[in-house]
């Protein structure tokens, strides 16, 4: 395990598979997909900026890499994937075998160029687009005031701010209007095309409008004047815009008792699209999305206006009986597919009691590579937080870029089935691409609207390699490349490119089952399935994720445990496989694949975050962490189990979405007893701090910001933690456990689940 | 003064409140038009109350109080209100001797004596104390030209009251001494107002001293009485028939003093037959030889208005009092009918068949004008609680209570005098009969004594609660509106105009400017400044604001006040030329969709874009006139239909919209009128459009409309008795089912006509009856139903018809006919229509009622005999004018289709008089001198002269005039300077002075600021000037008048031989 870590923390690279089957057949009987989970931009310390171009092969346009062969005599080197030779440019002239260029460092096999030369014109300076709901109660208006003023007051000064406020109606801010406060108002239920806008803005005003071809943005006719009345210098306009916001009201048309508030988020963000459209296409512009409840109006609507009629379920949505879903859905896809185009990204606020349509908008978000925030209140901590550290500058910010392009070189052997994560296909379909596709496929380019420091992708492999006759023979080379290339512009507004080579050995024919084991990530292969299964379950009709982990289970032990055939006692696991099956038991009991216990939008958001986690965030999630904290003994991990309850022990769990700190009875008795503020119960008083020390360095540095929740045992929010729990202990139970909990669920517990897996998988 | 008793019943219960929109304050309407340049001096103008004592409410009115509003505390019906005895509700009594008014108008200079008015009005000797009992006193007036008359021009004498300058051709015989008038005093027959012979003495006796301007004398041997009535019409002798007469001219004063039993007015009707005839032949030659220069212009009927004023009861000894002139002063005392103000027919009297009306070739139709401005003098109309049940209305026809209905069976039932229906008297309501068979409390109730009274209307009478007063402003921001200046001049106006809104706290407003876009502004107090909102898509509009938008006055005058002061600059660089009109108003209408109210939009350029944009149709600087055009009419007609639907959208939710078109450019009136049309608002054109010139007269427009009395979300229907029924509606609103016209706003400005028809045949002798009901909510928000009634007696008689024709009522039904047949057919026809109109009524006379005439003569009916030269007026107006401008024409066409009858005929025959002698002229107690007849001989080259038709005045420079004149009353040296955007100021010198006076009053008459325009001969401006000169020949075609009159003759010369 810790190798795989290793090769993570140098390359941001974890595979299920890092030794790889050699064939199709092969590698179908391995179960687990063959993938990548790679993490294009993640920082490392040591890893060197080169402030030159990289050299590329003629051929295969992939870039020089430590495992490109050299020679150093001729000044040729041979590219690794297409095996080009290629000539060295002048400039290399004086590398030799002792002086080498950095990108053919052996250790280097991720490196990042910088050239000058590339650095974008004008639109280097980040533009943010509030879009901010006000259909919202006048408290929770009061809330989302006061988080937007302070979000402001973060905004760097070089960066363009625009506001657009919704409701029934949509008001674009003309921030750049000095006199008084002007907006243009579009109607909540029409879409307007960016030509229209163009139009009704009078964008047009100074100058004809060109008969022909796309307008937008400064180069093609647009005079900067114009733009800079909806999008200004966040150091000009921080008047403007606190005082609009300070007079923002709630939408004032009424709505009738039964009825719901008329909402046209979709218009808003279409608005918001053309707009940034119209003034800074290409550039790494955010659309930061503030809603507050379900929408009504426009093309986007979720839900009729009618109270009496109950926003969709996912048994609605199961038995295709959600009127607007599929509509909803179709417009977000093409105000993806606008926004990638123009490059922007969406980010998504979503703080409400209600569903506002998260599903919906999944498309969108996850697309552009935007960040989602759901929370129950403007208030609440997890938005306000949440927040803030978007705009946060110092150790825990987020490290938002932009503009980004990811793209991919593999050796001849293996297709690109697709990428499951925050990216968007941009259909460059060439010999990389596999017919068969997984989430954003056909392509070996990708476009990276928004993505983070922590952005991860898993990326989902295909072995064409094809059964050899000549089994014996052993090819002149049992590696297999891979070439990551990630342009992106660096918050600080210089395009980069960051290339990531990779090298794994691949086996094939008999015998090869010990070597795949060796090379076998657990936690990889878990978090490859649990987004493969999400995946599924979104796009599959029918889908029955439960059977298909089963099925998936089984045939992997079966492939590769030891057992002697119909004895479920003789079965064993190679300790590489042996956490597979338990990560696989809570993934079938969590809110990826048990949806019934969330509405559609938290399943959405929770697969949003899921897909664009780092592998050990991911585990976290489908298998929370569990820590316990007593007098008689440091603190310690224990068992994801009902049975680690105990009166006297406090437990963190962590897992990932609520970080929850739960006293055992007796301590939650001394704790109100107030011994805690007691001279001679200092140790208590630090058995206390510490499980809420731990939570708070776990809540600081993650995003979205997690709800913490403190609670005792036998209170109402003790649900947070038992839900997470395996039921080893139920009410069916026999014999109670010391810890005196037990869960009230029917559940099966980990070991029956085991006892029916060997048995299963020795049949 | 001292008047203890007006002649009418003096009413026993105190004055209720009066009605919301009564003006209270006589100096109001004056006061409405202020002149900025003129530094007029207060009180130069402001008409004194005419008694002695303030009216009832004016009292506690500061003298420029504004006219809408009456103060506050005179709103609730004071039940048990302060009486005021000494004030009866009829105040003409108390008028003064109107001496300052009552000037006699037509000679001007006439040597001051004889029969001055104050002193040749002994209030003694019984004397009528009202000095015209104009029709009432008709019956004398017949004039008898013994039948060897010569030939020429014949006037019975007695002129028909509406023109009191009659006498102006009048007198017959050889030699104005001898006139059989000529001494009246004589001939008076005793008891008849002696004084008033006195009064004409002038006239009549003294004509050498004729001022220059007046048609000398000697035009009087021309001029002879002729026979045109029946034989019996003799037996009066040629005075004494006339003394009575010409006791009206010159308005005798009234008398406060001596109060006349009302049976002086109500003099039995004569049955003679008036008329005038004008021979333009001599000898009898027939039509051959015409020879119209054997025709004396000055003898040939003009009208001469008086400036005196005029009492008149309504009704007199039970039978309805024919109204005076429409264009005259006159007090009303409403004695059973209404007042001639708010509903006048074109004939006094009702054919009692419809072959009877086809025969006189005449019009029968009501000109209703239900929120009129009263005379200041007169009693305010009663208001009339009837609490929760409601006024009493027939059940059958519905139908209100009014003074005619025939209460039986001792007061246990009632017949209705419209439909003749019998009800239950309800029980509350009932009352015993007296003697008299009238109901006992009948002079005590408004509604069983008067024929205008309103009702206090219940929750029955409302869909909703009543509206609130909203007014909506909305502003073209256009490049060319900013660059002409006419933004500014719209915001500096509204600014001036939030002060003159109705106060209190259901006053609204909302304003919104727009260009390519709408931008509405968010006036909500909370915000520290105003918002903008802007609708940007001009297809497919909506109201950004559901609240906000639409404010109350008092919470957001801070904010309009900053707002209106900073649009001008804040578009100052704008360079969209583009108006989006259409989406503009649907967009205003739907931020006020849900209360109504009066939007007034200032428009400066053609409406370009978005909803219901317009194409420039007439090629600008092109004239239509080019030959061969047989569409050319179809311009005046709306580009297409949705203008149209959309303002009866507007008209559902009751939205009035005014438009003010401020421009240089063709802009497409017709189209846009169609939008005020049906809501009942009104179309203001400024063109060309100065900053200089039109913004006062902007502002005083704006501050008219809004302060004026009018009304919300009326619905008006006329009833009649049996026998007759209503044919159609005309004029500014919008109809959705046949019998009532919708009335988003109504203003005293705007009148109805009403066409009736018969249905069956009228009983001799019987009264027919019309009742007028306006359900309509006041500013204030009271929900009211002014219920108007006139009775008028049915003939069988057609030279009675003849005789009570209403020339004004009659002609102004032709000119909104040909209003609406003008973009509908060609011109020429249109004239040919027109003439033939006044052919067929002149042929109908001739042909049946004046027989004995000779053929030689041209005979006309004394109460019609200007009919000739309105029509030509109107045949020369500026709607038939085919080479005038699209837009004029479809501002003249729009502005008579809801022109109220006074204001008409001054549209179609304006009023010129001479400014260079004001300062010499007698001052006869008129302020305006003598009008000088339209023809350019009346015109020198060394004279000033001023021509005002209500809504423009010109001022002519001669060629050669005195600079010292030029300089004193103009400030300007010379003819030719001073540029074409002229502003009238008072200088330091008493010409000048009395040149603002003239001008000053002349506005309040019209209630209209006028623009004023300097003429000079030879240029554009001096030929627009001429062009209003309608006696002339005109080099195009247009005959003279006496051309007209010629032709005329002939034509019925011609169907009378056929």
């Amino acid at each position: 395990m810790a190798e795989f870590l290793e090769l993570e923390t140098q390359d941001g690279v974890r595979m299920p598979w890092n030794v790889l089957p050699g064939t199709k057949q092969e590698a179908a009987n391995c179960v687990v997909p063959i993938a990548a989970i790679y993490t294009p931009i993640k920082p490392f310390p040591n890893m060197p900026v080169l402030p030159y171009a990289p050299l590329r092969c003629r051929t295969c346009r992939s870039v020089l890499n430590p495992f490109a062969i050299v020679d150093f005599a001729a000044k040729i080197w041979i590219c690794p994937f297409c095996f080009q030779r290629n000539h060295f440019p002048p400039q290399y002239d004086s590398i030799s075998e002792e002086h080498l260029p950095a990108e053919l460092f052996p250790q280097y096999t991720s490196i990042e160029y910088e050239s000058p030369g590339e650095n974008p014109s004008s639109c280097s300076s980040p533009v943010y687009m509030f879009v901010v709901d006000t259909c919202i109660i006048e408290e929770e208006m009061a809330f989302l005031r006061s988080a937007l003023s302070q979000a402001i007051d973060l905004l760097p000064d070089n960066s363009l701010v625009g506001l657009i406020t919704f409701g029934t109606l949509v008001h674009v801010h003309e921030l750049g209007f000095g006199q008084l406060a002007k907006t243009y108002v579009f109607k909540g239920s029409k879409d307007v095309s960016k030509e229209q806008l163009l139009e009704q803005m009078s964008f047009f005003l100074k100058k004809p409008k060109p008969a022909t071809g796309v307008i937008a943005g400064a180069r093609d006719g647009l005079s900067t004047e114009s733009i800079s009345r909806f999008l200004l210098p966040a150091s000009d306009c921080g008047f403007a815009l606190n005082s609009v916001l300070e007079e923002l009201q709630n939408d004032p048309w009424q709505v009738p008792t039964d009825q719901r508030a008329t909402r046209c988020t979709s218009t808003a963000l279409s608005v918001a699209a053309c707009l940034l459209g119209a003034c800074v296409p290409g550039s790494g512009a955010r659309i930061m999305a503030f809603v507050g409840g379900p929408s009504t109006e426009g093309p986007g609507a979720i839900v009729s206006k009618n109270l009496s009629e109950p926003i969709r379920s996912h048994k609605d949505l199961d038995k295709d009986s959600a009127p607007y879903y599929n509509k909803a859905v179709r417009f977000y896809e093409g105000l993806a597919k606008q926004l990638v185009h123009q490059g922007h990204i969406l980010d998504l606020f979503a703080c409400a009691l209600d569903q506002v349509g998260v599903a919906e908008l999944k498309v969108a978000v996850e697309r552009t590579g935007g960040l989602v925030v759901l929370a129950e209140s403007f208030g609440h901590s997890v938005f306000k937080e949440s927040l803030r550290r978007v705009f946060q500058s110092g150790d825990y910010d987020l490290g938002l870029s932009s503009n980004g392009i990811f793209e991919i070189n593999c050796s001849k052997d293996i297709k690109v089935q697709g990428i499951i994560g925050p990216c968007a296909s941009l259909g460059k379909k060439g010999q990389l691409s596999s017919d068969t596709v997984i989430g954003q496929g056909n392509t070996s380019a990708w476009k990276m609207c928004g993505m983070d420091k922590s952005t991860t992708l898993c990326l989902i492999f295909d072995i064409v390699k094809k059964e050899t006759p000549e089994l014996a023979v052993q090819p002149s080379s049992n590696q297999f490349y891979f070439q990551f290339l990630t342009y992106y512009q660096h918050a600080n507004g210089q395009m980069r490119v960051r290339a990531t080579t990779l090298s794994r050995r691949w086996v094939t024919g008999p015998g090869t089952i010990q070597d795949l084991i060796a090379g076998f990530d657990q936690e990889a292969a878990a978090v490859a399935m649990a987004r493969l299964v999400s995946f599924k379950m979104e796009v599959e009709a029918e889908f029955d994720p439960i059977r298909w982990l089963d099925k998936a289970l089984i045939h992997l032990c079966s492939q590769f445990g030891e057992y002697q055939k119909d004895s479920p006692s003789s079965f064993s696991l190679s300790p590489r496989l042996s956490i597979f099956p338990q990560f696989m038991f809570h993934l079938r009991r969590s809110q990826f694949v048990q949806v019934f216990n969330n509405s559609p939008d938290e399943t959405a958001y929770f697969r949003m975050i899921l897909n664009r986690e780092n592998v050990a965030n991911s585990i976290v999630m489908i298998q929370p962490s569990l820590i316990s904290y007593s007098f008689h003994s440091a603190p310690e991990p224990a068992l994801l189990d009902v049975a680690a309850i105990s009166a006297d022990r406090i437990l963190l769990l962590d897992s990932y979405f609520t970080v929850v700190v739960f006293h055992g009875a007796n301590i939650a008795q001394w704790r109100k007893a107030g011994y805690h503020s007691q001279q001679e119960h200092q140790a208590f008083a630090q058995l206390l701090r510490a499980p809420s020390d731990d939570a708070d360095s776990i809540v600081k540095e993650r995003f979205p910001v997690p709800r913490l929740v403190v609670c005792d045992q036998h209170g109402s929010q003790a649900r947070f933690l038992l839900a997470k729990l395996n039921p080893s202990a139920t009410y069916n139970t026999d014999a109670p456990l010391p810890g005196g909990d037990i869960l009230f669920t029917d559940d099966v517990s980990f070991e029956v689940f085991l006892d029916h897996l060997q048995r299963l998988t020795v049949q | 003064m001292a008047a203890p008793v007006p002649p009418g019943a003096p009413r026993q219960q105190p004055p209720t409140g009066p009605p919301p929109n009564f003006q209270q304050n006589p100096n109001a309407l004056a006061d409405n038009f202020q002149n900025m340049n003129l530094n007029r001096p207060p009180s130069s103008n402001t008409r004194q109350p005419p008694f002695g004592q303030p009216p009832p409410f004016s009292s506690s009115a500061p003298a420029s109080q504004r006219p809408g509003p009456f103060p506050p505390g005179a709103v609730p019906r004071p039940a048990s209100g302060p009486p005021t005895p000494t004030l009866p509700p009829n105040m003409a009594p108390g008028r003064p001797s109107g001496a300052p008014f009552g000037q006699p108008p037509p000679f001007g200079s006439r040597p001051p004596p004889p029969g001055a008015f104050p002193s040749s009005m002994p209030p003694s000797a019984g004397s009528p104390p009202y000095g015209a009992p104009p029709p009432g006193a008709r019956p004398s007036p017949v004039n008898m030209m013994p039948s060897g008359a010569p030939s020429g021009f014949i006037s019975n004498g007695p002129p028909a009251p509406t023109f009191q300058g009659g006498q102006r051709f009048a007198p017959p015989g050889s030699s104005q001494q001898q006139a059989p008038m000529g001494a009246p005093p004589a001939m008076g027959p005793p008891g008849r107002a002696p004084p008033q012979a006195g009064a004409m003495h002038p006239f009549m006796g003294s004509p050498g001293a004729g001022a220059s301007q007046v048609p000398p004398p000697s035009g009087m041997n021309q001029v002879a009485p002729t026979f045109g009535g029946p034989p019996q019409a003799m037996s009066g002798s040629v005075v004494s028939p006339y003394a009575p007469q010409m006791s009206s001219q010159p308005g005798v004063p009234p008398m406060p003093g001596s109060m006349p039993p009302p049976r002086m007015y109500g003099m039995p009707p004569p049955m003679q037959n008036q008329m005038t005839a004008i021979s333009p032949v001599i000898g009898q030659t027939g039509g051959t030889q015409p020879g119209a220069s054997k025709i004396d212009p000055n003898q040939i009927p003009r009208p001469i208005p008086s400036s005196s004023v005029i009492l008149h009861d309504t009704r007199q000894g039970n039978q309805a009092n024919p109204p005076p002139p429409a264009t005259s002063d006159y007090i009303v005392r409403d004695t059973g009918n209404c007042s001639p103000r708010y509903m006048r027919c074109t004939i006094n009297q009702i054919p009692c068949t419809a072959d009877l009306l086809t025969t006189s070739g005449m019009q029968l139709a009501l000109l209703v004008q239900p929120l009129a401005l009263p005379h200041p003098s007169e009693e305010p109309i009663q208001i009339v609680d009837f609490g929760e049940g409601g006024p009493v209305r027939c059940s059958r026809c519905k139908g209100y209570i009014n003074p005619f209905m025939k209460f039986i069976d001792q007061g246990r039932r009632f017949i209705c005098n419209l439909c003749g229906f019998t009800d239950e008297t309800p029980r509350d309501y009932h009352c015993n009969l007296g003697p008299d068979g009238r109901r006992r409390d009948a002079d005590e109730r408004p509604e069983l004594c008067r024929g205008t009274v309103e009702f206090v209307a219940t929750k029955e009478y409302m869909v909703r609660e009543p509206m609130p007063a909203v007014y909506f402003f909305l502003i073209d921001v256009s490049m060319n509106a900013i660059q002409t200046g006419a933004t500014a001049a719209a915001c500096s106006s509204i600014n001036q105009v939030i002060a003159d809104l109705p106060e209190g706290p259901r006053t609204m407003v909302g304003i919104a400017t727009f260009d390519s876009t709408i931008h509405f502004y968010n006036l909500k107090r909370v915000l520290q400044q105003p918002q903008m909102l802007i609708v940007p898509d001009v297809q497919d509009v909506y109201t950004p604001l559901q609240t906000d938008v639409i404010v109350p006055v008092s919470e957001c005058r801070q904010h309009l006040e900053l707002l209106l002061e900073s649009i001008p600059t804040m578009f100052e660089n704008t360079r969209t030329s583009e108006s989006a009109f259409g989406a503009a108003i649907k967009a205003a209408f739907l931020a006020m969709k849900s209360t109504g109210g009066k939007l007034m939009v200032f428009q400066s350029v053609l409406p370009s874009i978005g909803l219901g944009a317009l194409a420039a149709r007439e090629a600008e600087g092109r004239s239509n006139i080019s030959a061969g055009d047989k569409e050319a009419h179809k311009l005046l007609q709306p580009a297409d239909k949705t203008l149209k639907d959309m303002a009866v959208e507007f008209a559902e939710y009751q939205v009035c919209v005014d438009v003010f078109i401020t421009t240089k450019t063709y802009v497409d009136i017709a189209s846009i009128s169609v939008i005020p049309k049906v809501t009942g608002g009104q179309v203001y054109y400024y063109h060309p459009f100065s900053v200089v010139l039109d913004s006062v007269k902007l502002y005083n427009d704006l501050r008219w409309n809004v302060s004026r009395p009018q009304g919300f979300e009326a619905v008006m229907r006329v009833r009649c008795s049996q026998g007759i029924q209503v044919q159609e509606y005309h004029g500014n609103f919008c109809k959705r089912i046949p019998t009532d016209v919708d009335l988003p706003g109504i203003d005293c400005d705007k009148a109805i006509m009403v066409t009736l028809k018969h249905d069956d045949k009228l009983q001799d002798g019987a009264e027919c009856a019309f009742q007028c009901a306006l359900l309509y909510t006041t500013v204030y928000g009271e929900r009211r139903i002014r219920v108007t009634t006139l009775s008028l007696p049915c003939t069988s008689n057609l030279s009675n018809l003849f005789r009570m024709a209403d020339l004004d009522t009659q002609f102004v039904c032709f000119l909104k006919q040909a209003a609406r047949e003008i973009p509908i057919t060609p011109p020429l026809h249109v004239r040919e229509q027109v003439t033939n109109f006044c052919i067929n009524i002149l042929l109908s006379y001739r042909k049946f009622c004046a027989t004995v005439s000779s053929s030689g003569q041209l005979i006309l009916p004394e109460a019609l005999k200007l009919l000739p030269l309105y029509t030509l007026a109107l045949i020369k107006s500026a709607g038939l004018r085919i080479e005038g401008k699209i837009d004029d024409r479809s501002f003249w066409i729009n502005y008579v289709s809801s022109v109220s009858t006074p204001s008409a005929i001054p549209l179609v025959y304006p009023r010129m008089i001479a400014v260079h002698d004001l300062d010499t002229q007698e001052v006869n107690g008129s302020i305006v001198p003598a009008p000088l007849p339209l023809s350019s001989e009346h015109v020198s080259d060394e004279g000033i002269y001023l021509l005002e038709n209500g809504q423009d005045c010109l001022i002519y420079v001669g060629n050669s005039v005195n600079p010292d004149i030029l300089q004193q009353s103009l400030g300007v040296p010379s003819a030719d300077q001073g540029g074409a955007e002229f502003n009238l100021q008072q200088y330091d010198n008493p010409l000048s002075k009395k040149l603002n006076e003239v001008i000053n009053e002349i506005r309040r008459q019209r209630c209209s600021f006028l623009r004023l325009r300097l003429c000079r001969k030879g240029e554009q401006s001096g030929m627009a000037f001429f062009s209003y000169l309608i006696e002339d020949k005109v080099p195009t075609g247009g005959l003279s008048y006496v051309e007209f009159l010629v032709h005329i003759h002939r034509q019925i010369q011609m169907k009378m031989s056929s």
